[in-house]
């Protein structure tokens, strides 16, 4: 009995040590996505003063001010935290449900499929930004169901629904190519935004479907964090858990795929985001807790800080997906090496 | 005696479909030349086609129009057959049903390295667009299989592709970051992103010949101790064959071919795989044959795609990268579909 | 002392992607006492116990929980009674023992709520049973084969089921890992009246182990009953195709199976010897 006491106290104190870590590294990451949102709206050509930028945000009428933060920078802002957070929320869950780092949205073009899906209701369509955004969502899903419907059957295999997503990729990034050269969208700008990510442009009235649906979602993908720790463990320990591994998967891809297609109808496929969120928190805050909150942060740090580079730190201004495909090449070619030398292929 | 004229038939054996596959090849590359001159934002018909081709004397614009078609045909029949050659080589080194040099990233690496040079070398001549891209092809490949091999099991198929996707993808971000504050001056901008044949002119064409001719012999010469390669390792050095030089070399061929046709058509992926698994089909598995066919195949289907592509976008066209990129991409998720996973 | 269900596999028929393995079987599992499940390869007994863990659906049939059809019972409530050893299960990178144990705890808590006192002392107990304390804090990865399965054994036993499922928990395991746990089983059945159902593939562990055996051939229950009854040669022919002597075992008072083959047979060799001198 004395023993199950010490063996008690021993695992609570080392659980709560992690705890600590972890509400510690949660806390500083939101400080930091705080002050990236600050800075996104003070700095620019103009540096206004945090006054200045409050007053805006409670609706006052600030000179220059304004127009520059209230319409300019504040939808930016908006767009990069939501999108970020969505990519690194959706990406992370991917990963883990997929159990593998390179089975992330980017790679299997669920981006893709939403942007092309985009692509065409704007150039073909001409539509308005609801039937966009709701177009993307069907692009994401139908995306999935395509890959999940190809790599079924008996010889299932992550490897192969990988290879089938390169795949479809490269066909989606063409019909987006075609699509741009008949609507003859071929100014780099709108490029760019297509095909790496880009927060320019954006627009508050844009941006209601995917903030909406983030703060809708997000609770729905906490709750069911704790199911996703339990598929971790595959497929039998789960299911001998009390976990309806059907239902908790259908319900997470929908949710991740939801959101990750809003944010790719608003800023565009944001290269590398979704990959590299969930393998940073991991290593930031420790395994044992549901890191999907951390993960969410360091997609909107990542977003934020890699929108900043691209606009402050060299001569021409660089979209935020191409900080972002250039920050995370490291880090790809590191985490392959890594996942080779495991074996886990 | 009998023993004799048996083994001495093995050794002349050609592929029982060869003279059946190869004339029509034949044929249809003849079809699609002609395809090649006469469609297009401008429809030619068979007389004034005739007229460009045989009597330089009869200035009518159709006729012209045809002679700026012979330039470009050529050129997409030169990168076809390159690109084709440079597949099947690359399949064979690696024993990788899958390998193709946009799959695995040498294309993107190879394009990189041109852009650079212009961006920041002020290179302008296609010779040396050539050497740059060839460098930066054997970078990318030696980068892509040295990721790919570690850990257990080597350089299977889909560690390989995954670190040619990973790498493809990284590239293709810096070639997009070189370009972005230069895009005033590259308005070559999206051919280094997409390639396409549009840009091919007869100095492009005199500079490709050397390197396509070299790419090709190195094809032919390794053909029969790939076909050992194709065996396994152990096997092949059984038979006689160095293993790591015979892999050296047709690597080193494959790479020349891809990174020529980088440095003058740009990024132009699934050619060397569609042409490769076409040949494999038709003919069978023996690489002495399958590698100078898909020179043949290879030139056919990057012009129908130019064709293709030139209808489609007309009066612009739709760069050939991105007709095979949805055509090519279909084929990869069949065979990646039917394959057996332990193949890949 | 764990309370008392009834366990019940009604006319199952259940298979695999069209192929069918279990033939309208029937078992009844004997209350707070250990039963295994014996017979050939291919005879289904994997296939039983995974749909009687409810991991198959069975196309014919149905299992019920205290009479109640458990595909009927809300899978978390289900997972409090009912707990399954998984096999090959996934360990994610880098988690301590003490986390995975902790894993086994889900069925028991709620989303917002961490984890409470009775969780620690599950977790703690778990790890006392397997004698894997001394890892607590140590990554699964750092773990040797034996020791993993230890740990996969307490997440089990922290889940603090009734019923408690063991598909092979021994296979790859030294001889000495096997008995241990078998042991350890035992004790958490004698200890705490655990209902345990194991599936294992050596027949001489089993005979010793098991309360109840059920044999299986073929997809079908040919035999069940307590060990000294079940176990005879003629069982042993039907289901295994192996000539055998059926003995007393010199440690314990149960069956023990001695193979008879075509060499090293006294009885057959005998008189060959005689020949040499």
């Amino acid at each position: 009995m004395m023993n199950e006491t010490i063996s008690i106290n021993t695992i609570m104190s080392s659980r709560l040590k992690r705890r600590r870590r972890f509400i510690m590294m949660t806390s500083v990451l939101a400080i930091l996505s705080f002050a990236l949102c600050c800075a996104m709206l003070m700095l620019g050509n103009t540096i206004y003063p945090i006054k200045d930028v409050i007053g805006v945000l409670l609706g006052e009428e600030v000179k220059g001010a304004t127009f520059t933060v209230g319409t300019l920078r504040l939808p930016r802002m908006i767009a990069g935290v939501f999108a970020g957070f969505a990519f690194g929320v959706g990406g992370y869950i991917f990963q883990t449900m997929l159990r593998n780092p390179l089975a992330n949205p980017n790679v299997i073009g669920i981006t893709t499929g939403s942007s092309a899906a985009a692509v065409f209701c704007i150039i073909v369509l001409h539509a308005s930004n609801s039937v966009v955004s709701i177009a993307s969502v069907i692009g994401g899903l139908a995306t999935v169901l395509v890959i999940y419907g190809l790599s079924k059957g008996s010889a299932f295999s992550i490897g192969r629904l990988i290879l089938i997503g390169i795949g479809l990729q490269a066909m989606l990034n063409a019909v987006i190519s075609y699509l741009m050269l008949i609507g003859r969208e071929s100014d780099i700008p709108t490029a760019m935004r297509w095909l790496s990510g880009s927060l320019n442009g954006a627009k508050m009235e844009n941006l209601y479907p995917l903030v909406i649906i983030v703060l809708l979602f997000t609770p729905i993908i906490l709750f069911f964090g704790k199911r996703l720790e339990m598929l971790e463990l595959g497929e039998q320990a789960a299911t001998s858990l009390g976990v309806d591994t059907n239902k908790t998967r259908l319900i997470l891809i929908i949710s991740s795929v939801l959101i990750i297609a809003l944010a790719t109808a608003a800023t565009g496929p944001i290269a590398f985001v979704a990959f590299l969120a969930g393998p940073i928190a991991k290593r930031l805050v420790g395994v044992g807790f549901s890191n999907i909150i951390p993960a969410g942060l360091i997609g909107v740090i990542l977003v934020l800080g890699a929108d900043l580079i691209g606009q402050f730190a060299f001569e021409t201004r660089y979209p935020v997906g191409v900080i972002t495909g250039i920050l995370g090449a490291p880090y790809l070619i590191y985490l392959l090496i890594r996942i080779n030398r495991k074996g886990d292929l | 005696m009998n023993n004799v004229s048996v083994s001495e038939k093995k050794q002349l054996h050609i592929p029982r479909n060869f003279i059946r596959v190869f004339i029509p090849l034949l044929l249809l590359l003849g079809v699609c030349i002609l395809a090649s001159l006469a469609f297009g934002s401008r429809m030619i018909g068979w007389g004034d086609l005739l007229d460009g081709l045989f009597h330089p004397d009869v200035q009518s614009h159709e006729a012209n129009v045809v002679r700026q078609r012979i330039v470009r045909t050529i050129f997409s029949l030169m990168c076809g057959a390159a690109l084709g050659v440079s597949g099947s080589l690359m399949q064979s080194v690696t024993r990788n049903p899958i390998a193709d040099p946009s799959i695995l990233g040498v294309n993107t690496g190879a394009s990189l390295f041109v852009v650079c040079g212009i961006a920041f070398f002020n290179i302008s001549s296609a010779n040396q667009y050539i050497w740059l891209a060839i460098l930066g092809a054997i970078l990318t490949a030696i980068f892509v299989f040295g990721i790919g091999s570690m850990g257990s099991g080597g350089a299977t198929p889909l560690k390989l592709v995954l670190a040619g996707a990973a790498t493809s993808a990284i590239l293709s971000s810096l070639v997009v970051a070189v370009m972005i504050p230069r895009s005033n001056v590259m308005d070559q901008f999206r051919f280094w992103q997409v390639g396409s044949v549009g840009a091919g002119n007869w100095e492009s064409i005199k500079t490709f010949i050397p390197f396509l001719i070299v790419g090709v012999l190195i094809a032919i010469f390794t053909g029969p101790a790939l076909n050992a390669l194709a065996l396994g390792d152990e096997a092949a050095r059984g038979l006689g064959v160095r293993t790591g030089t015979i892999r050296l070399v047709a690597a080193l061929g494959g790479v020349l071919l891809c990174g020529a046709a980088t440095a003058l058509a740009g990024p132009i992926g699934f050619i060397g795989l569609l042409a490769t698994h076409v040949i494999r089909l038709l003919i069978g598995p023996d690489l002495r044959y399958i590698i100078p066919m898909s020179a043949l195949s290879g030139a056919i289907i990057l012009t129908v795609s130019d064709v293709l592509g030139r209808l489609l976008g007309s009066p612009g066209e739709l760069e050939v990268g991105i007709v095979t990129a949805f055509v090519g991409a279909p084929i990869l998720i069949l065979i990646t579909m039917k394959a057996k996973m332990r193949a890949l | 002392m764990k309370p008392t269900h009834t366990f019940q596999a009604e006319s199952i028929t259940a298979g695999y992607d069209k192929k069918t393995i279990l033939h309208d079987v029937s078992i009844d599992i004997p209350s707070n006492k250990i039963s295994i499940i014996i017979g050939a390869n291919g005879c289904g007994k994997s296939t039983l116990l995974k749909t009687m863990a409810r991991l198959i659906k069975p196309t014919a049939g149905q299992i019920s929980l205290d009479g109640k059809p458990i595909h009927k019972i809300p899978p978390k409530q289900l997972a409090r009674v009912l707990g399954l050893l998984p096999q090959s299960p996934i360990v994610p990178e880098g988690i301590t023992v003490a986390d995975l144990v902790g894993r086994g705890r889900f069925p028991h808590q709620t989303f917002l709520k961490g984890w409470s006192k009775k969780d620690y002392e599950a977790v703690a107990e778990a790890m006392e049973i397997m004698n894997i304390t001394e890892f607590a804090d140590r990554n699964i990865d750092e773990l040797s084969g034996g020791q993993r399965q230890r740990v996969w054994i307490a997440m089990a036993l922290a889940q603090q089921t009734d019923i408690l499922f063991l598909d092979e928990p021994t296979t790859y395991l030294d001889i000495t890992y096997q008995v241990e746990i078998l042991d350890l089983l035992t004790d958490l059945n004698r200890k705490y009246g655990t209902t345990i159902v194991m599936v294992l593939h050596d027949i001489n562990l089993s005979a010793r182990y098991a309360d109840h055996i059920f044999a299986l051939h073929k997809g079908k229950l040919v035999a069940e009953g307590a060990p000294s009854e079940v176990i005879t040669s003629s069982l042993i022919k039907d289901i295994f195709n192996l000539e055998c002597k059926v003995i007393e075992d010199p440690v314990s008072d149960s069956p023990s199976v001695v193979p008879i083959g075509r060499h090293h047979n006294k009885a057959v060799e005998a008189p060959n010897k005689a020949v040499i001198v």
